[in-house]
Formats: C-alpha cells, structure tokens, sequence
C-alpha cells in the first residue's frame, strides 16, 4: 500500500474519533473507550509498523534541525509522523474529557476547546490548562463546595 | 426450591482438573508474543525489502510463533506441577528468565529485519558479537525446560498419573539434552546447510533444504521433544499395567531421542531429510 493510500485510512480514523468525543455525553463510557483507547491504539500500532518497515532506510535523523527536516522527506516517515500526531492528539483529546468530567466542567465549555486539541494540538492543551487553572484559581461558590 | 427438595443430586463443584489452567507469568509472556504479531504480520505486508530470498519479516515470525508455543506449552505444563513453596519460588524464577530472554530475543530478531540485516550469521563484528550471546539468552530459555523437566522427576508423590509425570519429565528434560547440542552446532557451523548444491527447493513453511544437510531438521526435532513424549505419555495411560506404561514412556522417550540424533547425524553427513 503506498503512504498516500494509508495517509486516507488514517485521517478519517482520527476524524471518527473527533466526531465521537464532540457527541461524548450520550455515551460517555463506550465513547472514551472507543475514542480514547481503542482508535489511538489502532493509531498507534500503525505508526509502530511504519517505522519498522521504513525507518532504518530513511535519510536523516534526530541529531540536529536538519537531520529531522531531512527524515521528513521520506514520505513513509512522513505518514508515521502524522499517525504518531493524530494517535497522541486524540488520546489527549478523550483525557481532557475525561478531566473535565473530573473536575465538574459542563461539555459545552470544553467543547470549544476540542477543536484546538485536534488541529493545533499543544495549542489546545494549553487553552484546557489555562481553563482548569481559573477554575481552581477563581473559585466559584459552586466549586468551592465541591473541593471543599 | 432447592436442588436436593426438587430431587436433583446435590451440585458438585466443577473439579479443578477439567479446565485447562496455566501458570500466570509463562501465559502473560506466551500471549504478549502472540499479540506482537499485530506489529510484524501488517510490516510483512507492507515491507517489500528481502533478506536471502525471503521477505526479511518472516523469520520475526517464525520465532514468534515458535517462541508462543513453547511459552505456553509451559505455561500450561507449569500447572500440572504440585503447588508446594518451593515449585511456586522454582518458577518465578522461571518465569521471570524466560520473559526476559523472549524479550531479548524478540528484539534482537525484529530489530534485525527493521534494519534488514541479518540476526544469525552475521559477519559484521558487533552483530556476530549479540550473536554469541544470544546464545546464551538461548541456552536461558532451554533452562527453562529442563528445570521444569526436574520439577516433574523429582514429583514423586504428584497426583498426577505415573505415565503423564514421566513423560513430562523426560520430555522436558529431552528438550534441554538435545537442542544445546543441535543448536550450539548450528551456531558453530558457518550457517544452517551443510553440503551443495543450495539451488534453493526447500520444505514448504520449515524452509528445510530438500537438497543438501539441515541442521534445523534437528533442531526442531529437540526442541518438540516436550510436546512429543508427553503425548506417548497420554496414549501409555490407557494402559492397565504401570509397569508397562513407564515402559512404553521410557521407550518412546529413547526412540525420540534417536530419531533426533538421526536427523542430526543426517544433517552433519549432508543428506537432505526430506
């Protein structure tokens, strides 16, 4: 199978996951499971097998800035490195659930959060970061009662 | 209602021997081998580099199957031994250097074929240099049976039929007898085939020469000897006579292990076995 074949298996795997925690109140526990586990498992085993079968014949490396811009001319690791991207963002995507749920958060406030995760990822982490610290940080009478 | 007013016999706890148990840490092991195929059967498909005419994933696969059944051949055997302190302690100890011999192994034949390089025969030094001890990790996993094999001669008062017992024990022990000597020639010898011409007709799926002297015939041989004498020892408990039944066991036990030695000596000679 070329990289451009798998390439459009994957993306609609992580989109399935996406669309699935967008809807997660319905059926938070089979949701998290599905999208949180089951899909980056998937993910991530073929990132696995990617880099073993196409690694060791790659150009470049980790060592430097150049090294790294080289291995991504390789298109096979080039694929492995966006399955590697899509398995890690939808896993922190279905824990930023799964930590809202913890902490009280309604879904309509992380829900725009959600996209961020998905398409900038670190970007998104850090907007759930900042959410959760003003929530702790500005405690509303509400939280105040759960925390104690 | 119950049972014993509505006439029914009284139920009886299901009997511990009717279910197939296994030893934990051995199932653990075998299983997590069986499920790292998911990794190396897709990069067969995917993977179109090759390695001395073979695609290089197959021989990952080859160990990993081999490597599953013989963990849970053990697994499975390991709950058959009585569950005394000193047996529990025997194999953990057991269990815990096969994980990481399997483990080992498994690295170094996968990380061999990511690389498509060659795992055994190797002339570059360092690759030659985790050849040889990988022999030793080897000789680890073949302890194993033997020490399982002792558990089971030295469990006299097992409730385990006199036949079975026997057969385990001599069968286990075969196993470690005659693969470190199969295997250690394998290893010294410049590679598996011993005379020519190689034009390269093998035995489907083993990959044995069907032309000139394979020692992997043998090793194979020795190394089933644990699955192969316990099933003579299965067939020799139908029979009414105990002296007869560890008759047959020993007996099957010797014409295994000539039949082993015959291979190898066939190999070493250059005769194909096939």
């Amino acid at each position: 199978m070329t990289p451009e074949t798998l390439f459009m298996i994957a993306n609609p795997l992580a989109l399935m996951g996406w669309l699935a925690l967008a809807i997660a109140p319905l059926a938070p526990r089979l949701i998290d499971l599905f999208a949180g586990w089951v899909l980056p498992g998937i993910l991530s085993l073929g990132y696995a097998v990617l880099m073993l079968v196409h690694f060791a014949d790659a150009p470049g490396g980790f060592q430097t800035l150049a090294d790294v811009q080289a291995l991504f001319t390789d298109a096979d690791v080039a694929l492995a490195g966006w399955v590697h991207y899509l398995a890690f963002d939808l896993f922190i995507g279905a824990w930023i659930l799964r930590d809202a749920r913890r902490e009280g958060f309604a879904h309509w406030v992380v829900l725009p959060i959600l996209p961020f995760v998905f398409l900038v990822g670190p970007a998104g982490f850090v907007a759930y970061l900042t959410l959760k610290l003003l929530r702790r940080g500005i405690p509303s009478p509400d939280t105040e009662a759960r925390h104690g | 209602m119950d049972d014993a007013r509505m006439g029914f016999p009284p139920a009886i706890p299901r009997a511990r021997g009717t279910r197939i148990a296994a030893d934990p840490m051995l199932l653990r092991i075998g299983v997590a081998v069986i499920l790292s195929l998911l990794l190396t059967l897709p990069a067969l498909l995917l993977d179109g580099r090759m390695l001395q005419g073979e695609n290089v994933w197959v021989k990952p696969i080859k160990f990993q199957i081999a490597l599953a059944i013989y963990l849970v051949t053990l697994a499975v055997f390991a709950s058959l031994l009585p569950k005394d302190a000193a047996i529990t302690r025997r194999l953990r100890w057991i269990g815990l250097a096969l994980t990481l011999g399997t483990l080992a192994e498994l690295l170094w034949v996968g990380g061999s074929a990511m690389f498509a390089t060659a795992s055994h025969y190797n002339p570059h030094p360092v690759m030659s240099a985790i050849y040889l001890s990988m022999g030793g990790v080897a000789t680890v996993l073949i302890l194993g049976s033997l020490m399982m094999g002792l558990s089971f001669w030295s469990a006299r008062d097992n409730h385990l039929p006199e036949a079975l017992r026997l057969s385990l024990a001599l069968g286990l022990i075969l196993t470690f007898v005659l693969t470190l000597p199969a295997a250690g020639t394998l290893a010294a010898l410049p590679g598996h085939f011993i005379g020519t011409p190689v034009t390269g007709a093998v035995v489907p799926i083993m990959g044995w020469s069907r032309e000139v002297g394979d020692l992997r015939v043998a090793h194979f041989l020795a190394m089933h000897a644990l699955h192969a004498v316990p099933l003579i020892g299965v067939a020799a408990m139908g029979l009414s006579n105990p002296a007869l039944a560890r008759g047959l066991v020993w007996a099957g036990a010797l014409g295994y292990a000539a039949l082993t030695a015959f291979a190898f000596v066939q190999a070493l000679a250059g005769q194909p076995a096939f």
